[in-house]
């Protein structure tokens, strides 16, 4: 599976036009940034909310390195990352050896303050992070290649991607990977068991600092530009919207999920001013009733096929997505017409007009005030909610059959994917 | 002299405010181990309630509605999302309010836009309470102050010399055996959650129109709000009124001061030196004070991680 | 062999105003299988907790090994020869019986920040870790998920953790909490096989246990040794028959 993938992922230039090559790298950024995030958040759990400061950190050093180097000389430009790297794992030694003194929400909440004091500083230091304009370079030419196309750009994004990911995968088979889910798991055993516990996180926060750093890097060396807007607490926040959206159960969910995120807030974003909200509800809503994620509900799926065989999965399968569709359907109704509705355009045509005119969505003028308008999102959320009312009693059905196989083989399958 | 005690008050008030907001928390945290990152929404939501309700029914009544508002919204909170994942443990209860607060940031972003809103002070408490030597001293101000206090003294006294203010410390301490007892623990927790969400709405409305209002209040304060617990101690009340009072007159005074390191570097012969090392050396002391707070938790953490009255967790 | 290697003198523990431990001295022997019974609430666990380094002592000694470590951290204590499990079972409970083994097993090979090699590949831990489990008997549930085992088995990884670091000493926290009387009966067969040439001193309720097991007992009541000696001298001990009798009836 991984070879194919990887295929697919070489092929891509040829497949893709010029502004979809550009959205697959960010893509690859991103689904890089959700996965050494989830090394520290996933696999050791410590829940940092401001892990952009690495990213960030890494993105400058690059663009200055970018600068200052010139392109021939000491750094060229196919191996700038490496200055993301070294000032993500400088300052993720740094910030982790603070932060890792505490455990759980204080924890976060110590991430989150490092990263508002970088973002609260950035625009102070003109000199390091160029102010309101941010700091720019350009890429030079480098081993017989000019990286003026994205598709050579997308190749080089895709190179540091791959051996990052690798690298990171190579990780969790090491006996640092391995603590870190002891870590997860009962550190405070650790202690007892004599482990350096501080010590252990320090290092585990400085190599997820270390690949966020090369992430923010290939972004500078993408779009040649660094404005400390990269600090935002946004950023920070999405990372860990896609990587729990994807999934900690599995290597590659956060990966997965951070490149489906992404993908979304490309396509839809000519369609809706509100994205955000539609991928916060996401995240509730997995956080609530889906807590192993995307990958972890692939997961499961499988193993229900593997229980029951497809005839008996299929109808449900169908089932749900089809309640899945009219509940997400009427809810976008709702939130669309809502942002419309809302919106400073729309509230100075009210006032022109004197009264409330009708909204475009859908290709269709539809009357804020009508019963008729809301009659739709209602009919598209009741039909939804029944239809999933009716999946839920037909997958515990399904639960509660006796397995045709030996008992204990279901609770090793579960074993075998469960573990990480 | 004059403009020192205008900071220090301004400072002593605004950490009364980041008080309203951090003793929820706190409270919360140490009495139901409920990790609430959408606390501060709370208080945006305070703002921006009693923003919607001031013109249809004046501004003391928009104050008291949007407090009973955000409070309701608080026990929604605790029973229909927080209850349900509390089996999954804290890290799942800490990313469910995270994404709570991330849904209440845009919900609001949508409803009154990106930017922030006109949520003014009533003409009617426009004026000066006193003068401090030149300085007139703004009677909204005073009243704020006099709101954290009495709301302090209100929550202290309900705690610990009524009926229910013991009943809730039981459910707290011992929850099964209050349950035992007869009590509905259940509702013990939705009420203090309730009360507690309250409290930093309250904090929200009335602090929204004299500070601005805007989408981003949230984070901004949150931030603040969480360096206060990590360095008064989490759990610890008195703990989050001390790390408040210091961080918000650290924070007032410096933002006075209108000279940088260097400047200061000056009385020991460094200025030079200092000024050749740019950066950080020669930025305004004002600039950074609002980076202050955040030096202060990073130290804390070096000399005294469990917080200046928290205890061992 | 008759030097004790943990001794704790003059040993005081206060939580506030409330003193739990109010004067402990206690000997262990090397070697010595040392008993800690008395009524709840006496502060067992806290001794516990005093010598493993979970908290710290207001007042007194404690040595090991010729070393004070009173105050030091739980690591430290443990990087010198002495381990505890404890009451509430303290396992990683989503990695498999092998996995929590092993890592107990790799920590003196000091390989916490090792990045560049993958743990499978490394022989002598692995073998380490199967002998281990082999003596515990544990070889057969070891690609099991420790959260799934049952309460004994649990307690029997729990058992396995803390042998895994070789240690001198081993403090045991009432391993036989919870257990049927064939359960308790194999299990204490266990802890005296896998003991031999350990010191050991445990915490356990169960009497028939206690006085088969120990070379010597030691009876703490509200805070204070009240006496020690070998079971035959504590079996006919007046203060300790009131110190259990009065409380039982009372329970």
């Amino acid at each position: 599976m991984v070879l194919a993938g990887t295929t697919v992922l070489v092929a891509l230039p040829a497949l893709l036009p010029g502004g979809l090559l550009n959205a697959s790298i960010q893509m690859l950024i991103a689904a890089l940034f959700a996965c050494a995030y989830s090394l520290l958040a996933g696999r050791a759990g410590m829940l940092s909310f401001g892990h952009a400061a690495y990213f960030g950190v890494g993105a400058f050093a690059t663009v200055h390195a970018m600068n200052a180097v010139g392109g021939a000389g000491l750094l060229p430009t196919p191996l700038l990352p490496l200055a993301g790297a070294v000032a993500g794992l400088g300052v993720g030694l740094v910030a982790g050896w603070f932060a890792t003194q505490r455990t759980g929400i204080t924890f976060a909440m110590i991430t989150l303050a490092i990263a508002e004091l970088l973002h609260a500083l950035a625009p102070q230091l003109k000199g390091w992070f160029g102010g309101e304009s941010g700091v720019s370079a350009m890429r030079m030419p480098a081993w017989g290649l000019t990286f003026g196309s994205t598709t050579e750009v997308y190749y080089l994004t895709l190179a540091w991607v791959l051996a990052s990911v690798g690298l990171l995968y190579f990780h969790t088979s090491t006996p640092m990977g391995r603590l870190a889910l002891a870590l997860r798991e009962n550190g405070h055993r650790l202690r007892f068991l004599g482990y350096d516990v501080h010590g252990l996180g320090v290092a585990i926060f400085a190599i997820s600092a270390m690949f966020s750093g090369i992430a923010g890097g290939l972004l500078v060396v993408s779009n040649e530009a660094a404005n400390y807007v990269v600090f935002d607490p946004g950023l920070s926040a999405s990372v860990v919207l896609n990587t729990f959206i994807g999934g900690v159960g599995s290597f590659m969910g956060p990966a997965f999920g951070a490149a489906l995120m992404t993908f979304f807030s490309y396509a839809v974003s000519d369609l809706t001013r509100s994205w955000l909200l539609y991928q916060g509800v996401l995240f509730v809503l997995v956080m609530m009733f889906m807590p192993s994620g995307v990958a972890g509900l692939i997961a499961a799926t499988g193993r229900l096929v593997g229980r029951h065989g497809y005839a008996a999965i299929a109808p449900v399968a169908v089932l749900v997505v089809i309640a899945a569709t009219l509940l997400s359907a009427g809810s976008a109704f709702v939130i669309e017409i809502l942002q419309h509705f809302f919106s400073q355009d729309y509230r100075s045509l009210a006032r022109m007009s004197g009264r409330g005119s009708a909204i475009l969505l859908f290709g269709h003028a539809w009357a804020p005030a009508a019963v008729s308008t809301w009659v739709w999102p209602a009919g598209l959320l009741a039909a939804g909610a029944a239809l999933a009312a009716v999946a839920r009693r037909r997958l515990a059905a399904l639960d509660r059959d006796p397995r045709p196989d030996k008992p204990g083989a279901a609770a090793q399958a579960d074993a075998e994917q469960g573990v990480p | 002299m004059d403009p020192i005690v205008v900071s220090l008050l301004n400072g002593v008030i605004y950490g009364l405010l980041l008080f309203m907001v951090s003793a929820g928390l706190t409270l919360i945290f140490g009495m139901m181990g409920v990790l609430n990152f959408a606390h501060p929404s709370f208080y945006m939501l305070g703002a921006y309630f009693a923003y919607t309700l001031q013109p249809l029914v004046g501004f003391a009544l928009a104050v008291v509605l949007a407090t009973l508002l955000v409070g309701a919204v608080g026990i929604v909170i605790e029973r229909w999302f927080l209850r349900r994942v509390h089996r999954y443990g804290h890290a799942h209860e800490l990313l469910l309010t995270f994404g709570l607060s991330f849904i209440i940031a845009e919900a609001i972003k949508l409803f009154f836009g990106n930017y922030p809103v006109d949520y003014r002070i009533p003409k009617s408490l426009d004026f000066a309470a006193f003068a401090i030597g030149s300085q007139q001293y703004p009677v909204y101000r005073v009243l704020m102050g006099s709101i954290a206090i009495g709301m302090f003294g209100a929550i202290y006294l309900l705690m610990t010399r009524t009926r229910v203010g013991i009943v809730v410390r039981s459910a707290v301490y011992k929850p099964r055996m209050a349950e035992a007892l007869g009590h509905n623990v259940q509702l013990v927790f939705m009420g203090v959650f309730g009360i507690g969400a309250a409290l930093a709405g309250l904090a929200g409305a009335v602090a929204g129109a004299f500070y601005t209002t805007n989408p981003n209040m949230a984070l901004e304060l949150g931030v603040m709000v969480f360096v206060v617990v990590v360095v008064g101690g989490l759990g610890s009340l008195e703990g989050a009124m001390l790390a408040s009072l210091l961080i918000g007159i650290v924070t007032s005074l410096a933002v006075a001061v209108d000279r940088s390191l260097a400047d200061m570097l000056a009385i020991v012969g460094a200025r030079e030196w200092a000024e050749g090392v740019g950066g950080l050396m020669t930025l305004k002391v004002s600039s950074l004070a609002a980076t202050i707070p955040f030096a202060l938790m990073l130290l804390i953490l070096l000399v005294r991680p469990t917080g200046l009255l928290g205890d061992k967790s | 062999m008759n030097d004790p290697i943990l001794s704790l003198r003059g040993l005081r523990k206060s939580f506030g105003a409330i003193e739990i431990i109010r004067g402990v001295d206690l000997d262990l022997r090397a070697g010595e299988r040392h008993a800690l019974i008395g009524p709840n609430g006496a502060g067992k666990s806290t001794v516990f907790h005093l010598i493993s380094g979970n908290s710290a002592p207001t007042a007194g000694e404690i040595v090991f090994d010729g070393q004070r470590i009173d105050g030091w951290s739980p690591q430290r204590i443990n990087r010198l020869g002495l381990a505890r499990s404890f009451q509430i079972t303290n396992i990683f409970p989503k990695l498999t019986v092998f996995e929590n083994v092993r890592i107990a097993v790799m920590r003196p090979y000091r390989l916490q920040y090792t990045f560049w090699r993958p743990l499978d590949r490394m022989a002598r831990i692995r073998e380490k870790t199967e002998v281990l489990l082999e003596r515990l008997r544990l070889q057969g549930q070891a690609a099991l998920i420790a959260g799934e085992l049952t309460y004994s088995g649990q307690r029997t990884l729990e058992l396995a953790m803390t042998l895994a670091s070789d240690p001198k000493a081993i403090l045991l926290d009432e391993p036989m909490a919870g257990m049927s009387s064939e359960e308790t009966a194999y299990t204490a067969q266990l802890i005296r096989e896998v003991t031999e040439g350990r010191a050991l001193l445990l915490v356990e309720h169960d009497m028939d246990v206690v006085f088969s097991l120990s070379d010597r007992i030691s009876v703490l009541v509200h805070g204070q040794v009240i006496a020690t000696g070998p079971p035959s001298e504590i079996r006919g001990h007046q203060g300790v028959r009131e110190a259990y009798l009065g409380d039982e009836a009372a329970a």
